[in-house]
């Protein structure tokens, strides 16, 4: 019993700094400080590129909040296996993170 | 032995990747967490360091490699007692992918076991909803990883649809760290681009000891315009069968997509499995048993996932019990070392 409340209690704190963890960065957050990020919106004005993200990658994972260009080529190959992405796939993804 | 074999793997690896193309930068990604769970009264912790490995060479290979490495804290005597900690460390894959054609890729190496949806693509502690794995992923798995090599890829791919599949065969293997069993099979999925849905059929013949059958279905899908994920899968062997279902609900729309409320995740997961009966090693339960779970995930920024969950744990022949789960885990990725941009 004792490790339930002891546990409930970390479980609040936690949210608690959490809150305001966020508070602190939606503030401190500039608009134009990343890569690329994917969001979940219908397709329209995406590239094909993000398109192709959207559709094999996005739905398994939330994607990275940040990834580099000299990393993308391996992440991207690593995603190729893993989510068996066509050669074009690949070639349209990596475009995207390394345009 | 496996300590020297993997040193001089990884001084070759490093070796080859220096004398390829300076834009294959390889990477170190992973996860690492602190979970905790309270069952039927007894409560553990888990540290966990998942960490990956991807190192592409040249254009078409790659090698990948992804560890476990867990520690499990719990009390001496179950709900009494000291605490006291065990390690455990698993390599769950190291593989080489040469992809052959747009269609196909060569694996060799140990792999997860392409059965159904949940062991290759939703089992990493940085994706995974819950702390735990389906009650009945143990079910055409063979204890999650094989060795021995695999063929995969996208037989079709266009905008309208793509048919995927895996063919693999695994050896029996009895090296420590590199435990695998005679088995083979495969998967086939097709999914749909325009409405990201999926649907797949698996299948794995075991080819040692009892020989058997295990045969599933699994199902994925993620609507553009909700973000909602729901994926499921049925499977059925000599064991017995089982199923669980799960849904996920981001609500992202509410407040902007980085106010507090829009990083807040509910989950529920279903699950159940019917013994038929007994077989000695299998990793099941050994009576019927049903699990329906809630939880919360909260997404912090920089990779940072808090998650929380409840579930009521139903089994034939004994006592009902609640499991609390609650955890952190962290996401990261960065390359191993400089290279070009592109």
């Amino acid at each position: 019993m004792k490790h339930r409340i002891f546990l409930l209690v970390a479980l609040i704190c936690l949210c608690a700094v959490s809150v305001v963890a966020v508070a602190q960065t939606s503030t401190k957050r500039s608009p134009n400080n990343s890569k690329p990020t994917p969001t979940r919106t219908a397709p329209g004005s995406q590239t094909e590129g993000e398109k192709r993200f959207q559709a094999n990658c996005g739905r398994c994972h939330n994607p990275p909040e940040d990834i580099s260009p000299r990393e993308a080529r391996a992440v991207v190959r690593h995603m190729r296996v893993r989510a068996m992405l066509s050669a074009e796939d690949e070639k349209l993804i990596l475009e995207f993170f390394a345009p | 032995m496996v300590a020297r074999f993997l040193s001089v793997f990884m001084l070759a690896l490093i070796g080859f990747t220096g004398a390829s193309a300076q834009s294959n930068v390889p990477i170190l990604s992973g996860g690492a967490g602190f979970f905790s769970a309270t069952q039927g009264g007894a409560t553990f912790f888990q540290p966990v360091v998942a960490p990956v490995l991807a190192v592409p060479l040249g254009e078409k290979w790659l090698i990948e490699s992804r560890a476990d490495l867990r520690g499990f804290i719990s009390r001496e005597n179950g709900t009494t007692g000291p605490y006291q900690g065990r390690f455990f460390g698993t390599l769950e894959y190291l593989q080489l992918d040469y992809n052959a054609n747009s269609h196909l890729t060569i694996t060799a190496g140990r792999y997860l076991t392409p059965f159904g949806i949940f062991n290759e693509r939703l089992s990493a502690i940085w994706i995974n909803k819950f702390q735990d794995a389906p009650i009945i992923s143990a079910i055409g798995t063979a204890a999650g990883y094989s060795d021995g090599f695999m063929l995969r890829g996208a037989l079709i791919s266009n905008r309208r649809y793509a048919v995927n599949y895996t063919a693999y065969f695994s050896t029996l293997s009895t090296i420590t760290k590199f435990e695998s069993e005679r088995t083979t099979g495969g998967r086939v999925g097709v999914f749909v681009p325009g409405t990201r849905l999926e649907v797949g059929t698996s299948y794995q013949r075991k080819l040692q000891n009892q020989r058997m059958n295990s045969f599933g279905t699994d199902v994925s899908w993620a609507p553009y315009h909700l973000p909602l994920e729901i994926k499921g899968e049925w499977a059925h062997s000599l064991s017995g069968h089982g199923y669980w279902i799960q849904g996920a609900y981001r609500l992202s729309q509410l407040g902007g997509g980085n106010s507090a409320i829009a990083r807040l995740e509910p989950v529920f997961r279903m699950q159940q499995f019917f013994r038929s009966q007994h077989i000695a090693g299998d990793s099941l339960p050994s009576t019927n048993m049903r699990r329906p779970e809630f939880g919360l995930n909260y997404y912090l920024p920089h990779e940072i996932r808090l998650n929380a969950s409840y579930g009521r744990q139903f089994i034939s022949h004994s006592t009902d019990v609640n499991v609390w789960e609650f955890g952190i885990t962290y996401r990261f990725l960065f390359p191993l070392w400089p290279g070009e941009s592109k």
